[in-house]
């Protein structure tokens, strides 16, 4: 039972490192001019992807802070992102123990509806509030970058750092199922 | 054990549910606050970035400056035709020092017989660029001098030809540079040899469109754009580029700074800038001015 819970809080720091990796990359000073293209935002697919396979590697606190660090560093609006993808993560969370038996396809789907709903209120309250939002097809493209990347992430996860499903017969510290 | 896993779920879940509404109510208040109180929280975020950055740095430097040698060795397969180009306009550039030294030497004599004291305002500090904004949304660069070094909000940032962006957060060990392409970025400008004022508007394009320009008529492709001096934002006279037009005919800078490769940032001193150190101070005036009549009447309570 403690290997367990060891396991569990190592998945936890690997996930904080992962998350400083990607601000890492985005924060390099390769090309200052603004490009037509915007890259895709991993540490959304991250949460999203470790949210739906093992809720309990991604804590609700540690993805707020997490994406509080990231608003943060990354120059936008502190707090609303992180609240927003708070929110879908653990909706995504609650509906993933109901049903188990889900195929990928739908779980992708599920993603994309998530990121574009966040996306679009995200951008709807910045510009209720008067801030500049930024341009639409960087949005867009971002948006598009991230889903078509979510199943790299997922199979990086899955293979790489063993994030998957847990098994019928795991259970946690509790002696709950997973 | 099913049955004791469902009684803890039963205590969890509520308390679970609690914590998610805490944290949802947190992070609403960080940006509710964010959004009334906007320069205390950019400070608190300049204060941030610079304890967390520059322990970063170690490790940012050696990746960044990999990156750019493999784009450095992309260009080495066009090295002849390069040299050929560079041998050119060293050429053309023998004839233009040539010219230059000449009327340095008459400028000197003339400055001699006036006995002119020069402007020492502009002098300047030349940081180097350790970040980007890392979000495609917002274009700016981080630099590694600060309030330590004497930087301070407002001043204008320059690489070695023309103007790169503003002063906009400062820390101890770095500030936060909001360049001209910026979309939150208007910069009053003056367009050579015309004399037009326009506004260099920031849009996140590599070109910024030119806005209120009085007589555009007036304004021809390659036309000089230098800063005006208006309302204090930059010392009038520093170079930002050059006027373009678009396909659509609208007219654009071509900026003169390379935006590509900002390795090196002079920030020029500029004492008389103006400072922003809360949120209206651009708008509305220090004091607000005191209505005539409410202060007759206010008089005529005291006298009674």
């Amino acid at each position: 039972m403690d290997q367990n819970r060891l396991q569990v809080w190592g998945m936890r720091a690997a996930f904080v490192l992962i998350a400083l990796v990607i601000v890492f990359f985005h924060l390099l000073p390769l090309d200052p001019s603004p490009g037509r293209w915007a890259g895709p935002d991993l540490l959304v697919a991250v949460v999203f992807a470790w949210a739906v396979r093992r809720p309990d590697y991604v804590p609700i606190l540690l993805i707020a802070g997490v994406m509080l660090m990231a608003d943060m560093m990354l120059q936008r609006p502190p707090g609303l992102w992180s609240v927003l993808v708070v929110c879908a993560a653990e909706w995504m969370k609650s509906r993933e123990r109901r049903q188990r038996e889900t195929t990928f396809v739908l779980e992708w789907m599920t993603f994309a509806g998530c990121l574009i709903a966040i996306t679009v209120v995200y951008r709807a309250v910045l510009m209720v509030l008067i801030v500049v939002p930024g341009t639409f097809t960087l949005a867009f493209v971002q948006v598009m970058m991230t889903i078509a990347l979510y199943p790299v992430v997922v199979g990086v996860s899955h293979l790489v750092l063993g994030v998957r499903r847990a098994a019928p017969g795991d259970v946690d510290r509790l002696g709950r199922t997973v | 054990m099913a049955k004791n896993g469902s009684n803890s779920e039963d205590y969890t879940t509520p308390l679970k549910r609690l914590l998610l509404a805490v944290v949802i109510l947190c992070l609403l208040g960080v940006f509710f606050l964010w959004r009334i109180d906007s320069p205390r929280v950019e400070r608190f975020r300049a204060a941030v970035i610079d304890t967390v950055l520059p322990s970063f740095d170690w490790a940012m430097a050696p990746v960044t400056a990999t990156v750019n040698l493999g784009r450095d060795f992309r260009s080495y397969q066009r090295i002849y035709e390069q040299n050929q180009e560079l041998r050119r306009e060293l050429r053309q550039m023998t004839a233009w020092k040539e010219a230059a030294l000449q009327l340095e030497q008459e400028n000197a004599k003339l400055r001699d017989l006036n006995n002119v004291r020069l402007d020492t305002r502009l002098t300047y500090i030349t940081g180097v660029v350790l970040a980007d904004s890392g979000s495609p949304f917002r274009q700016s660069v981080l630099i590694n001098v600060g309030s330590r070094d004497g930087i301070v909000d407002g001043w204008a940032t320059m690489d070695g030809t023309g103007l790169v962006g503003r002063v906009s957060g400062v820390g101890a060990n770095t500030s936060r540079v909001i360049m001209l392409t910026d979309a939150t970025s208007r910069i009053p400008a003056t367009i050579q040899p015309s004399g037009q004022r326009a506004l260099i508007v920031g849009d996140n394009s590599a070109s910024p469109p030119i806005d209120f320009l009085e007589d555009p008529d007036q304004v021809r492709p390659g036309d000089r754009i230098v800063t005006s001096g208006d309302g204090d934002v930059f010392p009038p006279g520093l170079l930002i580029g050059q006027v373009a037009q678009d396909p659509g005919g609208r007219l654009r800078t071509r900026l003169a700074a390379d935006y590509e490769r900002l390795e090196f940032l002079r920030v020029l001193r500029d004492h008389g800038a103006r400072r922003v150190s809360n949120p209206a101070a651009l708008i509305l005036p220090e004091t607000p001015p005191v209505d005539a009549e409410e202060e007759a009447s206010a008089e005529a309570e005291v006298s009674q």
